[in-house]
């Protein structure tokens, strides 16, 4: 039970779970290194790259922005779905991670940060090591806080778990339908 | 743009896409060049070839005759072909999606374990249904949704037609609702002018054909890819591949790509309700559903009141289970918690629709089907259902659940036809995330149905003959002599025996039925003759045996037709050392009226039965009542308790339940009490060259839960090869009544059980229910096979010593 998954890692978990569904992961230590890794990535070979509005403001990873832009990437924030419509590659960032079942938690109320995670073929993801939890049980905990009235209600939360799919026709798996076809969640220790 | 692998399931680990290759693949031409969607419409000048109708395939409309769509579903070979397919993969699939979660994370994470759990979370919220009612209403009100309570399908069509109307919206785009479908939505707005494009990958398939989606939750399995490639070469106007998946796959994104950026309105349902925050729960795959609640400036929810849900841990269990049971996987790609309008820029509407639910509510047995959480397991599981499909077996909602509520929702007519269809096998109920009595409300269904509309005139023959032991008895032995031109002195009627009589009326019927099983003759001496009058010297005088009496009740099937089981039945207990003793009085328990939605006359049986039963026991002091057909062993143990509870009969209720502990069928009784008492059956062996397979009955094990126990007899009792044949607990296709209503479906059912015994390679094939192996031995012999069919009973009794 919850003593079999704290006891091993975390990150284990949720990259077996993630990467049996078709995303793919990484730890990483730093900000930096996480960079790195966007900017080496092969959805990065136009290099441009659709962020959410004020994005660069943003606490704790505001600064992978200019470090992204040191490598040569164009950078842009999101406006309406249309500008954003099969961007190659787009960044956000989640709230937490779930073990349990290689799940992301995304939680922007503007749409404009949303089509980001909707609308670009390939979603990349920052999330912090402490934000990662166990079970869902923990998510509901979360999406309950976060759900609550007030000025910082989150009206629209997904949880997200790899790349769009359908099996629709004839059961044949489709990676990549309408929503992004590839997910790259990059887990921050620092 | 995506690749596509040609694996049939979702289950972990064996659907895996690598992230090396990611150039998207453009559509291709038939040459395999590269095309852009605007040079296609300009190289393709000449008109497109006209979609053939055979490749499109005829969709069918649920307003056409119930027998018109099952006509067809059985013509349909792709359909047979899909379906056929998917149903094994699935049930393997789904096996191994909850045993990974149960091995990783502990036995509270079980199937078991989690769906008493959403049970509970959902009967919770069906008896308090107005207090989450008003709390999901003041907390999504708070946030800024509008919430319109809709009491009928007009009204909830209307108040989204007059919303249409008044901001001037002329383009809808939906994602996947069943509520929007129950009500007929789409059509309702098309007839005002206002278009709602679906955005479901199968259900604009499906729309694009003019057709409902065949299954909650995958719309068009019954079609092939051929057939979409010529519905979306037909709807785009383009030439897309009848063969390359991906390419077809990535049409919609193309296609509906300008609908998401224009429509004013975007219509999705919800899997949950969550009351405590009011919020709307969506799961989702494809990446639509976020689409369609996201960018139209006005979103409409659409859902029942069954979909509230008391709290997001209520709601996580939930995650747990849906998708889970529905496609083997172990999450939706997406699961969208949504409390109001995001933004000042959008309005939200919640639409929650009644249509019949409160008047499930109100039903102290039907409220439990409002549990359901539109999984579609109890569709995947159902054997008649892979013949038939959504089409057929339902109307709108399919699959076990839609038998169950079509009747609340859209009327007991549109229901009457798919419950005929329904073989009583129990799997629907092994598989329900959240434990819905399925098989028995269906039963529910199926005596409403009758009451209506009429038991059909040789039912009310046939059964209310077999209330009345006496005259039943008359009439058998008669038939006993009677059927001898037919026969032949056979023990089987043979459609080739019939000969110059098949051309009598009632005769040509029975020719029929035979022509694809044999029928079973009447025995010229029943078992209770042959008790009469046999030699009490059955017994091998054990020198260690048990000291036990048991008061042995066949049932009529064995009694009146093979005899020969009850002998060996009683050969193996008497040579244990048990007294066996035969209530003359015995008839049949009820369960071929019951089955048939006809009350009255099953009632009359079970009052007979427990009469009798009472009596027996009390007579010769009965250590337990047995019997060799666990057919008759459920409808005593819990077919009859339901039954008296309906009919508010408080005391056959406890007569019935003062019986029950006693009731014991032949198999556990092997196992239970023999086997642990350390009795030896004096068996012999036989030649090494013979081998067994085993059918599991679906009242053993979907209703008894016997699995290993007769395994256990055959292996280790009698020494004997077990080869296990593919789906051994799949129904026989005898279910009854359905086998004489629905002969094709009950047909191909027997032929796929057969010839999954056949491919074994054994020379025996054991069941333990009298019912299963009437109808296999008939297609055994009908169709010319080479394989012995025995009741387990008679499988230890030829390797008795004789007497």
């Amino acid at each position: 039970m919850l003593e079999r998954i704290v006891t091993q890692d975390l990150f284990t978990r949720f990259q077996l779970r993630l990467t049996a569904l078709g995303g793919e992961c990484q730890q990483v230590e730093s900000l930096q290194a996480a960079a790195d890794l966007i900017a080496a990535h092969s959805a990065l070979a136009e290099k441009a790259l659709v962020i959410p509005p004020d994005f660069s403001e943003r606490q704790p990873w505001g600064t992978i922005v200019s470090m992204l832009r040191d490598k040569g990437i164009a950078i842009r924030e999101a406006g309406t779905p249309a500008s954003v419509a099969d961007a190659p590659a787009g960044l956000s960032s989640a709230e937490l991670a779930v073990a349990e079942t290689g799940s992301v938690l995304l939680a922007e109320n503007a749409l404009e940060a949303r089509v980001v995670s909707m609308l670009t073929l390939t979603h990349f993801v920052l999330v912090r090591a402490s934000a990662m939890v166990p079970m869902l049980d923990q998510v509901g905990e979360r999406l309950q806080q976060l759900s609550k009235p007030g000025p910082d209600q989150r009206r629209y939360m997904s949880l997200v778990t790899g790349p769009s799919r359908t099996a629709d026709i004839e059961r044949t798996l489709t990676i990549g339908v309408q929503g992004p076809k590839a997910l790259c969640v990059l887990v921050i220790n620092n | 743009m995506g690749k596509s692998k040609t694996s049939i399931d979702f289950a972990l680990g064996s659907t895996i896409m690598t992230l090396q290759d990611n150039t998207p693949p453009q559509p291709q031409n038939l040459n395999g060049e590269r095309i852009e969607p605007a040079q296609a419409a300009l190289t393709h000048a000449a008109p497109l070839p006209q979609v053939l109708a055979e490749d499109a395939a005829n969709p069918t409309s649920e307003h056409q005759p119930f027998a018109e769509r099952l006509e067809h579903a059985l013509e349909d070979e792709n359909l047979q072909r899909a379906l056929g397919r998917f149903a094994p993969s699935w049930r393997t699939s789904r096996l191994n999606v909850f045993s990974v979660e149960e091995n990783d994370y502990g036995p509270a994470y079980s199937f078991t374990s989690l769906r008493t759990l959403l049970r509970d979370a959902k009967d919770y919220a069906i008896e308090h249904q107005p207090e989450l009612l008003a709390q999901f209403k003041a907390q999504a009100q708070a946030a800024g949704a509008i919430v319109y309570e809709a009491r009928t399908a007009e009204e909830a069509n209307q108040y989204i037609y007059e919303l249409c109307r008044r901001k001037g919206i002329d383009l809808v785009v939906k994602s996947k609702t069943m509520v929007s479908e129950e009500v007929e939505l789409n059509h309702y707005l098309e007839e005002r002018g206002i278009k709602a494009v679906e955005t479901d990958l199968g259900e604009w398939v499906a729309q694009l054909n003019h057709e409902r989606p065949s299954h909650m939750v995958m719309p068009i399995i019954h079609k092939t890819r051929q057939q979409v490639g010529t519905i979306l070469s037909a709807a785009t106007g383009r030439e897309i591949s009848r063969e390359d998946v991906a390419e077809q796959v990535a049409v919609i994104r193309t296609e509906h790509r300008k609908s998401f950026l224009t429509a004013g309105m975007g219509i999705s349902g919800a899997n949950a309700l969550i009351a405590e925050s009011g919020t709307v729960m969506m799961m989702t795959n494809e990446g639509n559903g976020r689409l369609v609640t996201s960018l139209p400036s006005v979103h409409v929810v659409m859902a029942g009141y069954d979909k509230l849900i008391g709290t997001y841990a209520d709601a996580m269990t939930q995650l747990r289970l849906l998708a889970r049971s529905a496609t083997a996987q172990p999450i939706t790609t997406y699961t969208t918690f949504i409390t109001g309008p995001a933004t000042l820029e959008k309005e939200m509407h919640i639409v929650l629709l009644d249509n019949g639910r409160n008047e499930m509510r109100a039903d102290p047995r039907f409220k439990d089907a409002l549990r359901c959480i539109r999984c579609a397991a109890c569709a995947n599981i159902c054997p008649p259902y892979q013949q038939v499909g959504g089409h057929a077996f339902g109307h709108i909602y399919s699959g076990a659940i839609g038998l169950v509520v079509t009747p609340f929702h859209h009327g007991i007519d549109a229901g009457a036809g798919p419950q005929s269809l329904c073989v009583s096998c129990n799997a629907c109920e092994t598989v329900c995330p959240v434990e819905i009595p399925l098989p028995s409300l269906i039963l529910d269904v199926r005596s409403r149905t009758m009451e209506a509309k009429g038991l059909p005139w040789i039912k009310k023959l046939i059964f209310g003959t077999m209330a009345r032991p006496r005259l039943f008895g008359l009439l058998t032995r008669l038939a006993s002599i009677g059927q001898l031109p037919i026969t032949r002195g056979s023990q089987y009627v043979r459609a080739r025996n019939i000969g110059i009589f098949s051309k009598l009326p009632i005769i040509s019927y029975i020719a029929s039925l035979a022509r694809w099983r044999s029928l079973p003759t009447f025995a010229i001496k029943p078992l209770r003759d042959r008790i009469r009058t046999r030699d009490i010297s059955y017994s091998l005088k054990p020198a260690r045996g048990l000291n036990l009496t048991v008061c042995y009740f066949a049932g009529c099937m064995t009694d009146r037709l093979y005899p020969e089981m009850g002998e060996a039945v009683i050969k193996v207990l008497e040579a244990i050392g048990v007294r066996v003793v035969y209530p003359q009085k015995q008839n049949c328990c009820g369960l071929p009226a019951l089955n048939s939605g006809d009350r009255r006359d099953g009632v009359a049986m079970a009052k007979q039965t427990i009469v009798m039963l009472e009596q027996s026991l009390k007579e010769h002091n009965a250590d337990y009542i047995l019997s060799a057909s666990t057919s008759c062993v459920v409808t005593i143990v819990q077919d009859y308790i339901r039954l008296f509870e309906d009919l508010g009969l408080q005391g056959w209720l406890r007569r019935t339940q003062a019986l029950q502990e006693k009731v014991i069928d032949f198999t556990s009784f092997m196992d239970r009490v023999v086997l642990p008492a350390g009795v030896e059956l004096p068996v012999r062996q036989h030649a090494s060259n013979e081998s067994v397979t085993y059918h599991d009955s679906c009242q053993s094990c979907n209703c008894l839960g016997l699995r290993k126990e007769a395994r256990r007899v055959i292996q280790d009792v009698l020494g004997l090869e077990l080869r296990e044949m593919p789906s051994s607990d799949v129904c026989c296709g005898f279910g009854g009544s359905t086998s004489i209503e629905h002969p094709e479906v009950a047909e191909r059912l027997l032929n796929n059980k057969l010839s999954n015994a056949e491919s074994t390679g054994a020379n025996i094939l054991v069941a333990d229910n009298p019912g299963c192996l009437m109808h296999l031995r008939g297609g055994v012999d009908a169709t010319g096979r080479r394989i012995r069919v025995v009741h387990l009973a008679q499988l230890i009794a030829e390797r008795l010593p004789e007497r």
